[in-house]
């Protein structure tokens, strides 16, 4: 493979929006999920630090850097310190195989007196475009059980590791269900790209001839069944209420992380916050359209990806919202109903999603 | 060049942990060791240009079956325990046994593998490709793998089932 300047150049500037943008997700969403609970419980929520309380992050941030770093004596010492690490980087890596624009034509441009930019230079806003897109995703987001469990484990406290083994049980049995649901946007767009899926439903097609709706995959009604198994999966993958059995303050104080302190508790909040923000891309991605514009054919130039790229972050933004509202709408379920729902509820309907979803591709119908 | 130096630096993560593996003591350190060794062969795979094979080994081995590991070494919630001395016929059978093996490894690579030519072009491992011949050229042994798992699941259903356990008794 070769490798010039130019591209090396443009890979890091891929990878440094695309961190920039999920390391400040958290505290953004933390804001954003402490006035949004204020909000639908109709109290003031913090609104003390700067305008709206917005600058409540940067003095909780402070406070996490400035308290002390606990490891317990009973602690496994090395697996205590690497699990946060472990927790932190599905999150960080699954984000590189999403698009988040348009890809247009770049100028030739002259930086520094030699030409930087060939003229037919196609940028194209994803960090990694591989073949293997989506299974790249649930492969890294299988190995963010590790995180959990061994921090359950090591910090030797029976809260933890209860908490440790609810969730690793809990992602276990709805990563099937995630996968599964998934399938069927990958049959439609066959081809496992996730480019391939959002060039697909960036097409049109029209009911009754007159009306023109966008062929993202959330309007097929074939998609319908596994937009739901999606989100809903998406929720438990991502610890969310009404699935956050790992942590269920009012049985395991705070389950998995109870023995944790200072910036190692911080690394945690981040990977759930990013987790989720990678979640929610990914829906996007899968159903919304990605960063498909409706009713507007998007010219390959600079502006108009630019657009698409606002586009893509609105629709993230949305999905992150309903992520708040769920969670302060719907409490929590019980456990056993919980395994119940994903094996017995979820998985079958997975399959006969499935099997409706190729039904539909048979009599070309999507 | 650059490929060297990634391949280095896996290998030699796939081998030290794999060493941590068989080594340490502590039964969790070596899953996870495992699922880091497992992670690395992935790698392997990437660099022989087959991404495909690479990710199904991080989400069968190191994704799935590790987390079932580590979930039945919590579960049992081992305690530090000395462990009993071996007899000196145990050692003897297990060193010769592993020679044996490691001699024969190494004679069959040396024979077989390393000085033979590799297939010119790239080796396609692309998803559709692996699908079209599994349900195709290989849809018998695919279906007799696919019994064979519906037997273990049934099987385990069995055995976890209280009340069948309890009329067999």
């Amino acid at each position: 493979m070769p490798f010039d300047a130019t591209d090396i150049v443009l890979s890091f500037l891929k990878i440094a929006v695309v961190l920039g943008a999920l390391l400040n997700v958290t505290p953004i969403m933390v804001w954003v999920e402490r006035r949004g609970s204020a909000l639908i419980q109709d109290r003031p929520g913090p609104n003390r630090v700067g305008p709206f309380g917005l600058f409540q992050s940067f003095a909780d941030a402070l406070k996490f850097i400035l308290k002390e770093d606990i490891i317990p004596e009973q602690a496994h010492k090395w697996l205590y310190t690497i699990a946060p690490m472990f927790g932190l980087l599905p999150a960080l890596t699954t984000i590189a195989v999403i698009p988040w624009g348009l890809p247009f034509r770049l100028p030739a441009k002259k930086l520094f007196g030699h030409v930087f930019f060939q003229g037919d230079y196609f940028f194209d806003p994803i960090v990694a475009d591989v073949n293997i897109g989506i299974l790249l995703i649930f492969a890294l987001a299988s190995l963010g059980v590790y995180g959990i469990v061994t921090a359950g484990w090591a910090s030797s406290n029976k809260y933890s590791l209860f908490g440790a083994i609810r969730a690793s049980a809990q992602m276990i049995s709805y990563e099937l269900a995630l996968t599964l649901a998934a399938v069927s946007t990958l049959l439609a767009a066959g081809s496992l790209k996730l480019t391939d899926i959002v060039w697909q439903q960036t097409q049109y097609f029209y009911i009754f001839n007159v009306i023109k709706i966008p062929a993202w995959n959330v309007f097929s009604p074939s998609m319908w069944l596994s937009f739901v198994i999606f989100v809903v999966s998406a929720f438990a993958e991502t610890n969310r209420l009404p699935f956050d059995f790992a942590e269920a303050e009012a049985e395991l104080v705070a389950g998995y992380h109870t023995e944790y302190s200072s910036m190692k508790f911080a690394l945690f909040f981040m990977s759930e916050y990013m987790a989720m923000a990678a979640m929610s891309a990914l829906v996007a991605t899968l159903y919304l359209g990605g960063w498909d514009i409706p009713w507007w054919n998007e010219p390959q130039v600079w502006w108009a990806s630019v657009l698409t790229m606002l586009f893509f972050t609105l629709k993230v933004v949305a999905i992150l919202l309903v992520f708040v509202w769920v969670r302060w709408t719907i409490p929590r379920l019980k456990y056993d109903i919980l395994m119940r729902l994903g094996w017995k509820v979820f998985l079958p309907l997975a399959f006969v999603n499935i099997l409706i979803v190729a039904f539909f591709i048979a009599k070309q119908w999507i | 060049m650059f490929e060297f130096a990634i391949f280095f630096f896996f290998a030699a993560v796939a081998v030290i942990f794999a060493l941590v593996v068989v080594l340490h003591h502590n039964p969790v350190v070596g899953a996870l060791s495992l699922v880091a060794s497992f992670f690395a062969l992935a790698v392997m795979y990437v660099l022989l240009e087959a991404p495909f094979l690479a990710a199904l080994q991080v989400i069968v081995y190191a994704g799935a079956i590790m987390v079932l590991f580590l979930f039945v070494i919590m579960l049992l919630n081992l305690q530090h325990q000395p462990e009993e001395p071996t007899r000196p016929v145990q050692q003897f059978l297990g060193y010769t046994s592993s020679a044996t093996f490691l001699i024969g490894l190494v004679y069959y690579i040396v024979k077989y593998a390393a000085f033979t030519a590799l297939p010119a072009g790239p080796f396609n491992s692309d998803a559709g490709l692996i699908g079209a011949e599994i349900f195709q050229a290989y849809i018998f042994p695919f279906e007799m793998v696919s019994i064979l798992l519906l037997a273990a699941i049934v099987g385990a259903l069995l055995l976890s089932s209280r009340s069948v356990g309890a009329r067999a008794q």
